[in-house]
Parts: structure tokens; sequence; C-alpha cells
């Protein structure tokens, strides 16, 4: 009996906890609720290397990382997938073109001088000058007004810069951005003071052009390419439109799981009620402490787990009104339920728990949610469905024979006929079994 | 016949029928096998396969207009000029359902989240989309110079006007080999773990026949989307697999309770009753519960699938079939098998024994 009052005070606490909980942290919502870009990159091996090394991935990443946050955007995400590839996680951009272009491009800069090819056409080379040799980019104007990028060199580079423009006097050079030749001006004297601008050629920049060409530098080319292999964008009107209807969905099919619960097993369906209601702000205390990204296929395995928590708690009833349906006493017909029932709730939950282990193993990350909820869901359940409708079960009931069958949505009839027949030894009473 | 269960005038004669139910599953998953090969032969698939296995691109538009099959039949013109063949273009008109109540959904975020969201929610109220427009085509090249998806947006925007990306998906051939490998490797995998975990916690026939029943449950899924597939162009994705995988673990769930429940029979009856009879017994005293586990399960998906998210809702159709399908199989197959393997086991091996 103290130890039934015991685990009464765990239950209230932990509901208590959970409640504080859910109050004061904030839900984490995934893309696909709140809308937003999910962008994989594939890193190229470039032609000159055998193979793609941690180092390069790591330099990736922070390139990347650093590209993303040009963005301005919270709580983006940049992680390593694998061998080869990036997940970049930008929320709340409606044009996954924008996310994009600053992801995509290169904004690679290259100085190139001419020489004379083979068919006798002058042809641009490079001169070994190029973005990784600048300190920063910045924005700037020309002598007639126009917008131009401004580069100033770091020490190695103003001094290759120096000696190019020294060999290169009277000479063009010129200028590539991203493959494409914006400038070659003819150098009239040598350059010393390691800085250079780039102006938009005939048609100039626009602003708009120079912000994120400087942005681009500043962020600094990628050490290897990388491709974007997957992407996926969901538009916020999408996205809230399913939060909505999720939230409808999973409260009408609550009410109606419980709805049914009430009329079939009457005083222990409202139990498992109060169970399933406890369980819920457990499993939504759990999400929030993790915490656990909230997505579209989270929310279809937590819902689906609200059917598997009333499916352990069916189980036991059953077994208790058979063991009514015999003739026994309460009390050991409610343990004899929950004792016979156990078996059969571990073993299946043992399965699903299997199947979802796999699936969060080898899912994509819309699989890995599902997977994860109802994996929680199964085991959050094992507690409520058993643990905490017993201890109601005990306290409610209390011992003594069964006085109002119509609690369990039996008739008198029934248990009369069945204790007519049940004449078992006292050792096969105790398991349950029936003759 | 001591047993109350046999007194019952309501007790469902399992074995005895089993004829009858081998009949109905086979009615149940012969056509869909039929559509899988006739879909194999046309398609080179059983199923129709999403992007998500072949690679491509997806496109969602939104449009306040209200578009009509003329102009889908222009938007295919536009794209095939653009060099993008053979798109599969679908419209759906959405009556107003995307109206989003901004009330409602700042009381689920909560008052943590800030305005940016709720700002959204007002302009999503203002934008009333009343057509939505699919378009599916091969991967289509975004980055750079070449940017196809772009040049579709910017057609659909003259054409049409203003519109709202609901969501782009876009998948490299290469990638939707390998989710395509990997889905059924998971598949695989978890047949073995469940195989082996009813062999150490049962015996090896009870697995041997968990594995029938779910097998036959997955197939008859597979049939019923190989046949929406060749209909209406339904086709599979990741999320399928998943639904699959979970029908698979809810149908050895079902399984297992009928099972537990013979095991235990057959522990304290086996020299009182035949194993028939043990079966009967067993499968009718946890009917009542098979059913209403299954009815609470359906309620939840039936309400995920008339109420919930347009994006999942192939998923929560796939596992209502499923649990539907998982409870009959595991009423009427996987224990009649049981009982016939073990009646034919007891003939082979009497002669042995005596």
């Amino acid at each position: 009996m103290k130890n039934r009052k015991f685990m009464l005070l765990f239950i209230l606490g932990l509901v208590a906890v959970s409640i504080v909980i859910i109050l004061t942290k904030p839900t984490k919502l995934g893309l696909d609720l709140i809308g937003g870009s999910r962008l994989v990159l594939e890193a190229q091996k470039p032609a000159n290397v055998s193979k793609i090394t941690d180092e390069m991935m790591n330099s990736l990443q922070f390139a990347i990382e650093n590209r993303v946050n040009k963005l301005g955007v919270a709580e983006t995400l940049v992680q390593r997938v694998g061998e080869d590839r990036l997940l970049v996680e930008i929320p709340n951009i409606s044009d996954p073109q924008k996310a994009k272009e600053y992801l995509g491009e290169t904004a690679e800069l290259e100085f190139k001088e001419q020489k004379m090819g083979f068919n006798g056409e002058p042809t641009w080379v490079s001169t070994g000058l190029s973005g990784k040799d600048l300190s920063k980019a910045t924005v700037g104007t020309d002598s007639v007004g126009h917008w131009t990028v401004l580069l100033q060199f770091n020490d190695k580079g103003s001094k290759k810069f120096a000696d190019l423009t020294a060999r290169l006097v009277g000479k063009p050079m010129a200028i590539f951005f991203n493959g494409e030749l914006q400038s070659a001006p003819v150098i009239q004297e040598p350059i010393l003071g390691g800085s250079a601008q780039i102006s938009g050629g005939q048609e100039g920049f626009t602003i708009e052009e120079v912000r994120k060409n400087v942005d681009l530098l500043n962020a600094g080319a990628l050490p290897i390419p990388a491709k974007i292999i997957e992407e996926n964008s969901v538009g916020p009107t999408l996205g809230l439109d399913s939060i909505e209807k999720s939230k409808i969905a999973g409260m009408v099919g609550l009410a109606l799981v419980m709805l049914f619960m009430l009329i079939y097993y009457r005083v222990p369906g409202i139990i498992a009620n109060i169970a399933l209601l406890i369980y819920g702000l457990i499993i939504f205390a759990i999400f929030k402490v993790v915490p656990i990204t909230l997505t579209l296929a989270g929310i279809a395995g937590f819902i689906l787990s609200i059917g598997m928590a009333v499916d352990a708690n069916i189980l036991i009833f059953e077994r208790t009104k058979e063991e009514l349906k015999a003739g026994r006493t309460l009390f050991t017909a409610i343990n004899a339920g929950f004792d016979r029932a156990f078996t059969s709730i571990f073993d299946s939950n043992m399965t699903t728990i299997i199947t979802c282990m796999i699936l969060y193993l080898l899912g994509t990350s819309i699989v890995k949610g599902f997977a994860l909820t109802l994996a929680i869901g199964v085991m959050v359940s094992m507690f409520t469905a058993i643990t905490v409708t017993k201890n109601f079960m005990h306290l409610l009931f209390g011992t003594g024979q069964l006085k109002n069958p119509g609690w369990f949505g039996l008739k008198k009839e029934q248990i009369k006929k069945m204790f007519e027949v049940a004449d078992t030894d006292p050792r096969k009473a105790k398991l349950g079994v029936l003759d | 016949m001591s047993n109350p269960f046999f007194r019952d005038k309501n007790i469902i004669d399992v074995v005895k029928y089993k004829w009858l139910w081998i009949t109905i599953s086979l009615l149940l998953i012969v056509p869909g096998i039929i559509a899988m090969i006739y879909s194999t032969v046309i398609n080179h698939s059983p199923m129709k396969l999403g992007i998500d296995f072949t690679g491509g691109t997806m496109l969602q538009y939104g449009f306040k207009k209200e578009l009509t099959s003329s102009d889908v039949a222009n938007i295919r013109k536009s794209l095939e000029s653009a060099g993008i063949e053979n798109p599969v273009i679908q419209l759906e008109q959405t009556n107003n359902e995307m109206k989003v109540k901004i009330e409602a959904t700042k009381a689920n975020i909560g008052a943590s989240e800030d305005t940016k969201i709720i700002e959204k929610a007002s302009q999503a109220k203002k934008s009333n989309i009343n057509s939505i427009v699919s378009i599916r085509t091969r991967f289509l090249d975004s980055e750079k110079s070449n940017n196809e998806i772009a040049k579709i947006n910017q057609a659909l925007e003259n054409q049409f006007g203003n519109y709202e990306l609901l969501q782009t998906s876009s998948i490299g051939p290469t990638l939707g080999n390998e989710l395509f490998k990997n889905a059924l490797f998971a598949l695989l995998l978890s047949f073995i773990a469940i195989v082996g975990y009813l062999t150490f916690r049962f015996k090896a026939d009870y697995a041997m026949f968990a594995l029938i029943a779910l097998l036959h449950d997955a197939l008859f899924v597979c049939g019923v989307f190989a046949i929406l597939g060749l209909l209406f162009n339904v086709e599979i994705d990741s999320l399928f697999i998943t639904a699959i995988l979970t029908v698979i673990g809810f149908s050895v769930h079902d399984t297992i309770v009928v099972f537990d429940r013979i095991r235990e029979n057959s522990r304290f009856l086996a020299k009182k009753m035949s194993f028939n009879d043990i079966v009967n017994a067993s499968v009718n005293q946890t009917l009542a519960r098979s059913i209403n586990t299954s009815l609470t399960a359906l309620i939840t998906l039936l309400a995920l699938y008339f109420l919930g998210g347009s994006t999942t809702k192939n998923f929560v159709f796939a596992m209502i079939l499923g649990i539907a399908i998982g409870t009959y199989s595991s009423i009427f197959n996987a224990s009649t098998f049981l009982a016939m393997w073990r009646s034919k086991d007891i003939r082979k091996r009497k002669p042995a024994t005596a």
C-alpha cells in the first residue's frame, strides 16, 4: 500500500514537471512546418586530388557555414552527412533560389594575362593571383560614380600583385569573375598599394550585384567544388496549413479514441483515458526537452503511437474481463490481466522498436523523424499504459468481488455462468488460466 | 469439453474454414500481383516510383487565379519549348482550403515563438490560393547560368501573374538510386530482425508463419499502390517505405498477440485439446482485442487522412490498408497456417513414434 502511494506521488510529480516544461520551453518545428529550404551538397572530387579528405570536407563545411550565415537567418544548420555530403537547412527562406545562389556559386576571382596560343590567337592564362590572396572585399565607387568591388590583398597577395603589375606594364591584365571576363585594363604603372577594384565592364554593376559579390568574396571560395544533389523547400503557407491540419487531426483522433474507450470499457476506459492524457503530456515534454524537431512525419508517428498506447490497455482490459467472467475477485483479476497481457505487450512493442531502429539508422531525415517519435511513443506508452493504469485501477477498485459488473461493461449473468464452469485449482487461478 | 469457449455459440471455428480464408487472401492479393507484373513490363518497376527513387524535380505552385485544363496545356507547351520534355502536370482546385486561421496558429506555436511566423500567417491568409499546380520533371539544373527552375518560374509568372511557391523538391539521379537501394535494404533487414526475434521468443515455425502473414500484408498494400499507380499515376516515395515498415510492425504486433495466447494455452491445455481447438480458442479469446486495437489505430489514421496535411495523405492511406489487412491476416491466416502445419507435422511424426 505504501508502495502504491509512492507511485502515485511519482506519477503526479512527473505530470507536474511535464506541464512546467510544456509551458516554458518552445516547440522545435521542422522545415516542413515553418517553411524553409533543405539542401544536400555533394563535394566533387577535383581532378588533381586522388581522394576527398576529412580536412577538405571540414574546410568546405566551414566555407558553406560562412555563406549560410551571410543570409542572416536564425537557426540554420550545416551538417556533415556520410563521406562527402553536407546537409544544409535554412528555415524561413521562402525563395529557395536565393539560398542556392549563395551556396552554389563559387565567387571565383582570377587575374589573367594574355599569351599567344598555338593557333596564333591571343588567349587568357592564369597568373597565379586569385581570390585566395584577398584579405577583404568592400563596396566602392569609381571616378564616374559606378558601383565597384574594392579588393584589398593580403601581404602575400600584395607582393604578387605588385610583381605582376610591374611585369605587365603596357600590357592588358584581365579580371575574371566566376569565369567571366569583367575588365581587362592595360597596366600603366606597377600598383604597389595592395588594392584593386573591379568595375562591371561596359554595363556596370548594380548595387545588389556588388553586395552579393562582396559577400561571396569575403565568405571565401569553396575549397573544393560542391554540387546540390537534393533540394527540398516548403513555402510558409503550406507549412502553416500542415500545422493547423495536423493539430485538428490529432485532437479529433484523440477524442474519438477516448470516446471509444469510454463506451466499450466503461470505468477502466476512463482510467485508460487519464493514462492517455498523462502519456500525451510526458511525450510533449520529452519532445521539448531533448529537443526533437517536429516534422509532419514525426507528428504522424506520434498520432500513430496514441493508437498503440491504447492497444496495451485494450489487451489488459480484455484479459481482466475474462478473469472476472471466470469469477475471480477484482484484485486477482486486475493483477492477472496485467501479468498475462504483459508478454504480448512486450513482444509486440519490441518488434515495433526494432523496425523503428532500422528506419532510424537507414532512413532519410523524414523517415528518421517518424521512427524517432514512434519509438519514444511506444516506450513511454509501456510506462503509462501499464504502471499508471495499474496503479489507478487498484486505487479505485480495491479488493473483493466485483459488485457492479456494469463498470466493466459486463452483465451479471455473464459472470455467474462462467463462475459455475470454473473449477480451477489455485495454482492455475494465480496464472489466470481458464480450464 | 470443459472449456467454456466451446459452449459459446458465437465462437468462430477459424481452422475449419481455412480454405475460405485462403481464397479471400488470394482474391485480395492476386489482382495486385498482376498489376505489379503488368507495371514491371510497361514501366520497368512494379510500382510507379516517385522522384525520391528515380531522381527528378517536383515544383508546386499556388495561384490566386483559378486555372483550367487549357492553362495546363499552355504550361506544358512553354515547358517543352524550354527543353523540358514530358513534364507531368497536375492541377488541383483548393476551394479556399488553404486559408489559415491566424489565431489558431498563434495559440499552437505558443507565446515563445516570435512574430515572424504570425506575419507569415497573415501573408498566407491574404494569398487565398485557389489553384495548385504540381509539375514533375527530370532532374532540373538549377545552378548558375542554366537555371531551368528559374525559367519555369518566369514562364508561369508571365502567363498567370503572381504565384506562391508551395514546395519544391529536387533529387539527383544517383541519389535517387541510392535512396531506393537503402529503402530495400531497410525492408530486408527488418524482415530478418523480426524473424530472428520471434524465433528467439517463440519457435521457428511461429516465426515463419508470422513472416508469411506480414509478407501477405505488405504484398496487398504494394498491390493496391501498383493498381493506383497504373490508374491514377500514384507514386511511391520514402514515406511509402516507412508506411510498409510500420504495417509490418503492426502486422507482427497483431500476430504476436494471437501466438502468445496459443503458446500460453498449449502449455496448459495440450493434453486436453487438439492443437486445432487450441488455435480456435486462442483466436476467439483475442478476437475482441484484435478488432478493438485495429479500430483505435484506424480511428486515428482516418482522422489523419481526412483532416491531416496533404503531403502525408498517401502515407496514411497505405497504413490504413495495411492495418486493416494486418488484422485480417493475424486472425484468419497466421494461426490457421500454424494449425495446418502442426497437424501435418503430427501426421508425419506418428509412424516414426509408433
